[in-house]
């Protein structure tokens, strides 16, 4: 079960833990972080913390609807600049 | 008859209507992650429309028009910000992540990451992607609050992978400096000083 890729060092580990969180590794580079993630202790709560961070990021979507008098105005400037009937 | 002013009649007008109007909702979200400020995303909004409409004839048909809007969108704002302050410095050297990585082993080694996994970090971060300078914000606002993956981002960012990873990870760090400053501002650090006793740190 044991591949090369799966002895990963930390520093190299860590140094791809953004790409992995982001799922931007080839399939067998994401296997050998994750290994390394589950069995290294130290490594580990750098992971938590990472994906605790970016998964406050991912809810810091605008969440205000977009005024409704917005769509006329868009379209209001585009016939007004004749570029639209 | 209006319609005829569009220089080219491929694609034609009507997909505008369809494959462009009908993402103004995502676009002024987008446009409100990236200004911070309803009346400018509004302008963004309005400017993002008109240069779509002007450069239709230079669409792809069949390629993403959302993506297409927002790298429009993204243009018009670092023409919004060149027009209120000096750019800042595009410098962006190689991608460092073991740099934020030894960010997060600090707060690591003095706990704040521990109190800072106990709460919402949303609104803190929503505030401090506010402050992150461009291009910076551009890069965390595409990827970690769009969704968008490196490659769709070095599209819409126009600029190579290596760029927007780069940008990214340094933008993470920037918010990760701030959030330390915020864990310091709300009084997490004294709450968790050794002196008082006790596991709890808030």
């Amino acid at each position: 079960m044991h591949s090369d890729a799966a002895q990963l060092d930390c520093r190299t580990a860590m140094a791809q833990l953004w790409d992995f969180l982001d799922q931007e590794l080839t399939a067998e580079k994401m296997e050998a972080v994750r290994r390394h993630l589950d069995e290294c202790g130290s490594c580990h709560p750098h992971a938590e913390f990472a994906e605790h961070f970016l998964s406050a990021l991912g809810r810091c979507r605008c969440a205000d609807p977009m005024p409704e008098t917005l769509r006329e105005r868009v379209i209001g400037t585009l016939r007004s600049s004749g570029l639209m009937s | 008859m209006e319609s005829g002013s569009l220089s080219a009649p491929s694609p034609a007008r009507e997909h505008f209507d369809r494959e462009v109007l009908a993402w103004m909702d995502d676009v002024y979200r987008f446009a409100m992650s990236l200004a911070r400020d309803a009346t400018k995303a509004e302008d963004l909004v309005q400017e993002t429309y008109l240069r779509a409409f002007r450069s239709w004839q230079t669409f792809q048909p069949g390629s993403d028009a959302r993506r297409w809007l927002f790298t429009i969108c993204r243009n018009a704002f670092l023409r919004s910000l060149e027009r209120e302050r000096n750019q800042v410095s595009l410098d962006d050297g190689d991608p460092d992540a073991l740099d934020a990585m030894q960010h997060h082993a600090g707060m690591i080694s003095d706990g704040t990451d521990q109190l800072l996994a106990r709460i919402d970090l949303a609104p803190a971060l929503t505030q401090a992607i506010g402050k992150l300078n461009e291009p910076f914000r551009s890069a965390v606002v595409v990827v970690d609050v769009e969704g968008q993956s490196y490659e769709e981002a070095s599209v819409i960012l126009q600029v190579p992978i290596g760029t927007v990873r780069s940008r990214l990870f340094r933008g993470r760090r920037h918010l990760q400096e701030m959030l330390a400053d915020y864990a310091r501002d709300a009084g997490f650090a004294a709450a968790r000083a050794p002196a008082g006793g006790g596991d709890h740190a808030q």
